[in-house]
């Protein structure tokens, strides 16, 4: 479309909103491009920065009326396109709907607009002793918003759940431009579970305006504990006697030898020396439960035959142990100029057999993977290390990264744990789905959407893809700001 | 009750059940009679849909046919030392694992963990126009499709029929004590429920009796470590505090509703910690639930109206599964009507 053209088109948008934000400039066009998987990009139409609930609703009316599709957009973390524009579209950037409209310690919820970073949230309430328990590892800088339309989760999902489990309620525009109010300050509801479905729409439904959040006591006292074993089946079979003692840990990570060699120089976390993988368990609770845990985690531990371990002293030695956890993704920068991220899960029984066949994988296509993943639910995350800059490898890449999607699906699991499905596996939506089930998810969708102006060309499969341009680490990557895990 | 009945055995009989039924209330062991009132309607059991098909302990999951019995499931989770929980309700009564999920019923353990939406990570159902839909999975962690698990829990049946759930489950507690805390005006009953629920001792039920001024905690782990903590509440809430002996009998007639006067029907009210009032018969989840017992639903409903919250008839016959203030918007409806085009579910 011609400059013009749009512009002529746009009028009616740009009225809605003070000059500064409004802006279809090329360069500012440019800055929303891509979100976190930089594999995809699209310049929208125009951007436009609402600062109230009621220029959100406008922007959602406008468009509806106008049938020019939108893409709700918070710092754009996004790892699997789901933030990704539509070349012919509206990019709402949310980011300055950033107020904690209500924090009550009482009922322990908070009332958010969708543009508050998590971390803000936690950072808030601890005063009150209290936090906001999903922490994506982007939770410094992710958007309660993006939480929920892609109900995130992080390292503690396997004991709280995933981001749904701690929204109670949301006031949100739908595709529609209707207002509705769902759930409420309550943990407890009347009729279908709206929120829940709402949360994880993949911003396919609308836009949450205000989110409710349920806030939790901080757990009294940690106790960190870091295993290394000689070989990756021996720490995912650790998680198995972990689970099957009775023990529910806060949080059980693990990380492969290339994980390991990349935090170490990145961050120098004093890990075991020579350990093929190593294992992160961490307890939680009041200092009376976890003194006799912490009893029973280490005869559980001894059983598994370690070849070293460690246990945090004290907040620093913690602190050091995640440091190096948090620190793999962008520290594999060291190791290669690009790569990519999957995010499939599979039953924790099967981890094992999943590294294996991670392995052979690697081994088959040359392309190198590093493995670090949520062990206590299965989640995988490997990291599939190419050059951009070597005509192909891109491709070859996303061949690998397509073979781990097939493979979680085929052991039972799922294609995504935590990132979505977005634009990147949009095709693997019908190979976990049947038809009939597809069908009932874009009746849904139809619901809130019946022009299909919101998000369009995410989650589900068979429309047109921008094309694939070069990758690279995100500049908040780059900044050692975010992790994409 | 003389509607007529059909007793669907596999998912295909039930598949034609449906379709050949004007209108269809699925029912289970009607622990709930309100939400299947039968008048103008095919009843459909899922009595003859039963068993549990998969579990997996070291998974923390299972997966079983919706007619299931509670009572069944947590006798075979009960051998691996795991549970459901949220306390599920009604279990001695009959309740079953798809009407469970159909009414959203949570007890007193919700308040730690979550509820049966918090538990749910998979479910399969049968649409209003007879397609076999398999949402969710069978893995704890899960971001793929729309969580229609989820959508499912409360919807009374109105939104499909269910014929197989997965549920995320957890170890069980090595032992549980529970303290009375007397207290000496509403006031402080508020007080101390918010103190202890904000408190580092990660309490697993928090519910009271605002007429009776008590709050009842229920502390579990490791035996020592409840004594411990319990030691702790007590001295700080000196004199007003005291161990509980016949628990398991209060905590059981919560979850089964005894509490209340036998003839009287017994309504679920979502609430904010905060707001109770003097109908109150029995709060939970630190404040979040009131059961409140009444003789009069008509008055309930005008009463619930006028605060403009809504409440669900749990115990006892009546005309309508909801009382009081019920909010719908395009939303709901278009949602129904993608669940069920043909308007088979009827309410």
């Amino acid at each position: 479309m011609s400059s013009t053209a749009s512009d002529h088109r746009l009028a009616g948008l740009r009225k809605l909103f003070p000059v500064q934000r409004f802006v279809n400039d090329k360069a500012s066009r440019s800055a929303f491009e891509s979100d976190g998987l930089t594999a995809f990009r699209a310049k929208p139409l125009a951007v436009v920065i609402p600062e109230t609930a009621d220029e959100v609703i406008a922007a959602v009316r406008w468009c509806f009326d106008n049938d020019v599709p939108f893409v709700a957009r918070g710092s754009g973390t996004s790892l699997s396109g789901g933030s990704l524009p539509v070349a012919d579209g509206i990019v709402i950037a949310l980011n300055r709907m950033n107020r904690i409209l209500k924090l009550d310690p009482e009922s322990r919820t908070a009332v958010v607009e969708p543009g508050v970073v998590n971390l803000k949230v936690s950072q808030a309430a601890a005063p009150h002793g209290l936090y906001f328990s999903p922490d994506p590892s982007s939770q410094s800088v992710c958007t309660i918003g993006g939480n929920v339309a892609f109900n995130s989760g992080g390292a503690h999902c396997l004991k709280y759940g995933m981001t749904s489990n701690h929204v109670l309620g949301i006031k949100a525009v739908t595709a529609t431009g209707e207002v509705v109010t769902i759930g409420s300050t309550s943990t407890e509801s009347v009729g279908p579970d709206y929120t829940g479905l709402f949360c994880g729409n993949e911003g396919l439904f609308g836009i949450a305006i205000e989110i409710t959040l349920r806030l939790l006591p901080k757990p009294e006292v940690f106790h960190t504990v870091l295993v290394g074993y000689d070989s990756l089946r021996a720490a995912g079979d650790a998680v198995s006697a972990v689970i099957d003692s009775g023990l529910l840990p806060g949080a059980m990570e693990i990380m492969d030898a290339l994980s390991i060699e990349a935090a170490e120089a990145a961050v120098k976390c004093d890990y075991p020396r020579g350990a093929a993988a190593v294992l992160i368990v961490e307890l939680e609770g009041p200092r009376e439960k976890i003194a006799f845990e912490r009893e029973q985690l280490s005869r559980v531990i001894a059983a598994t035959k370690p070849v070293v371990e460690m246990v945090a002293k004290d907040d620093e030695e913690r602190m050091r142990i995640w440091k190096g956890r948090k620190s793999v993704f962008s520290a594999v920068g060291r190791l290669s100029p690009d790569f990519l991220v999957q995010d499939g899960v599979v039953p924790r029984k099967r981890l094992g057999e999943a590294l294996v066949a991670i392995e052979k994988l690697s081994r088959d296509s040359g392309i190198r993977i590093a493995n670090v993943f949520h062990a206590g639910d299965g989640n995988l995350h490997p990291l599939i290390l190419f050059d951009g800059n070597v005509d192909g490898m891109l491709h070859r890449a996303e061949a690998v990264a397509a073979e781990l999607s097939r493979l979680c699906i085929a052991m039972g699991g799922s294609i995504t744990g935590e990132h979505g499905v977005g634009m990147e596996k949009r095709d693997f939506l019908p190979h976990m789905f049947d038809e009939n089930t597809v069908d009932m998810f874009d009746r849904l969708r139809r619901a809130f959407d019946p022009k299909m102006i919101a998000n369009p060309g995410k989650m589900f499969p068979g429309t047109e893809a921008p094309a694939l341009a070069m990758t690279g680490l995100h500049p908040l990557e780059k900044a050692g700001v975010i992790q994409r895990e | 009750m003389n509607e007529p009945l059909l007793k669907p055995t596999c998912e295909s009989d039930l598949v034609d059940a449906i379709a050949s039924c004007e209108h269809v209330v699925a029912i289970g062991n009607r622990t709930k009679p309100a939400m299947s009132p039968g008048s103008g309607v095919t009843l459909v059991s899922l009595s003859a849909m039963t068993g549990i098909i998969e579990y997996e302990p070291s998974e923390f999951t299972f997966t079983a046919r919706s007619g299931t019995r509670i009572d069944e499931v947590r006798d075979v989770l009960s051998e691996r030392n795991q549970y459901l929980p949220f306390d599920p309700m009604l279990v001695d009564a009959g309740a079953t694992l798809g009407g469970t999920v159909a009414s959203g019923l949570s007890g007193p353990g919700r308040f730690r963990f979550g509820g049966v939406r918090d538990f749910i990570i998979g479910c399969v159902f049968v649409s209003g126009d007879g397609k076999v839909i398999r949402s969710g999975g069978k893995v704890v962690k899960n971001a793929a499709g729309f969580d229609i698990p989820k959508l499912m829990v409360g919807s009374l049946g109105r939104l499909g029929v269910m014929t197989e759930l997965t549920f995320k489950v957890f170890p069980k507690p090595l032992s549980t004590l529970t303290l009375s805390v007397a207290c000496e005006s509403y006031t402080q009953l508020i007080d101390r429920i918010q103190q202890a629920a904000s408190s580092r001792w990660e309490l697993d039920a928090i519910d009271a009796r605002p007429n009776e001024l008590k709050v009842l905690l229920r502390i579990a782990g490791p035996q020592e470590a409840n004594q411990a903590i319990a030691s702790e509440i007590t001295s700080r809430w000196t004199g007003d505090v005291s161990e509980l002996e016949s628990c398991e009998a209060f905590w059981h007639s919560v979850t089964e509703l005894t509490f209340a006067p036998h003839r009287s029907h017994v309504v679920k009210v979502p609430t904010a910690s905060t707001v109770f009032s003097s109908l109150d018969h029995h709060v939970s989840a630190a404040g979040n639930v009131t059961w409140i017992a009444t003789d009069d639903v008509t008055d309930l409903d005008a009463k619930l109206t006028k605060l403009g919250v809504p409440g669900l008839v749990v115990r006892g016959e009546w005309s309508a599964s909801i009382v009081g203030k019920i909010h719908t918007s395009h939303m709901s409806r278009n949602i129904k009507t993608a669940m069920e085009p043909h308007g088979r579910f009827p309410g």
